[in-house]
């Protein structure tokens, strides 16, 4: 990778290719772009609670990387498990939904057509709901 | 002038015209209070739109925000397994470097305090790899 203006500085020179240390568990990491995280997101952040809540509260106590290896392990597994429900169940419309919001930017407000049938299918297959937390009770919800 | 008789000016036949000493302003378009009401009732319905609109526009932001912070832990954790892998390289390599050095501690903050402190200057590996030639 060769950033614009900064030839002479090479991307490659600052990858360190040193493998982890045999003593650490193996993880394999999410690999995937924002958009498909994105989508997922809320899927994540709603079966995934308590292991995201439990690294959280661990980063808390100290910002320290080797401080929350164990929980950030449990947060990624969590993470690529449902991905990969997400992709055994409703391939198709999850790939419609992070491919608009690839192409808008990102804006969930653009892409509720192939959000609504992603939203209903993950709903029917594995019964997974997307609510943002504290909205207001006296509006229809953004999303539907 | 004595035996010419009077020639009297007198009004045209049917009387002159009615003098007009009235002011005379005839009703143009709605009243006052009625374009105020309109005005304000536009005003109104402008208002309560834009009330919904920015509770909507508000709900977007918390979308937004909420799908960001659904996917933090799970960046972080990416990034701190990939900065304890790098940082225990360095630390590696420090010991090989300075292993004739009695007295050294490898990987030893600068710092007297317990609180975690980043690396400010990257450590990059590649030269101090036997047989890295630059080109």
């Amino acid at each position: 990778m060769v950033n614009p203006g900064y030839r002479h500085f090479k991307g490659e020179d600052w990858v360190d290719p040193t493998p982890p240390p045999a003593s650490l568990p193996a993880v394999e990491e999410v690999g995937s772009t924002r958009a498909p995280l994105n989508s997922a997101s809320y899927f994540i952040g709603s079966v995934c609670s308590e292991y995201n809540e439990d690294f959280m509260l661990c980063k808390n106590e100290s910002r320290s990387p080797e401080h929350c290896l164990l929980e950030g392990r449990k947060v990624t597994r969590c993470a690529i498990d449902v991905l990969q429900k997400i992709q055994a169940n409703c391939r198709d419309q999850f790939r419609a939904h992070w491919q608009c919001l690839d192409a808008n930017n990102q804006e969930f407000a653009q892409c509720r057509a192939p959000e609504k049938t992603y939203n209903r299918c993950l709903f029917a297959a594995l019964g997974w709901k997307k609510a943002i937390p504290d909205a207001p009770a006296d509006r229809s919800l953004v999303y539907e | 002038m004595s035996g010419n008789p009077a020639a009297q000016d007198l009004p045209p036949k049917g009387g002159f015209p009615a003098f007009k000493y009235e002011r005379n302003l005839p009703k143009r378009g709605p009243s006052g209070v009625a374009m105020f009401a309109i005005c304000g009732g536009i005003m109104a319905y402008g208002w309560y739109k834009l009330h919904y609109a920015l509770g909507e526009r508000h709900e977007l932001q918390r979308e937004k925000m909420w799908a960001r912070i659904h996917v933090t832990p799970l960046l972080i954790a990416e990034a701190d397994r990939d900065e304890y892998r790098r940082r225990h390289a360095a630390v590696e390599r420090e010991k090989a470097i300075m292993k004739d050095v009695p007295g050294w501690v490898p990987g030893q903050s600068v710092y007297n305090g317990k609180r975690y402190v980043p690396d400010t200057i990257a450590n990059i590996p590649l030269h101090q790899q036997a047989g890295f030639k630059k080109d």
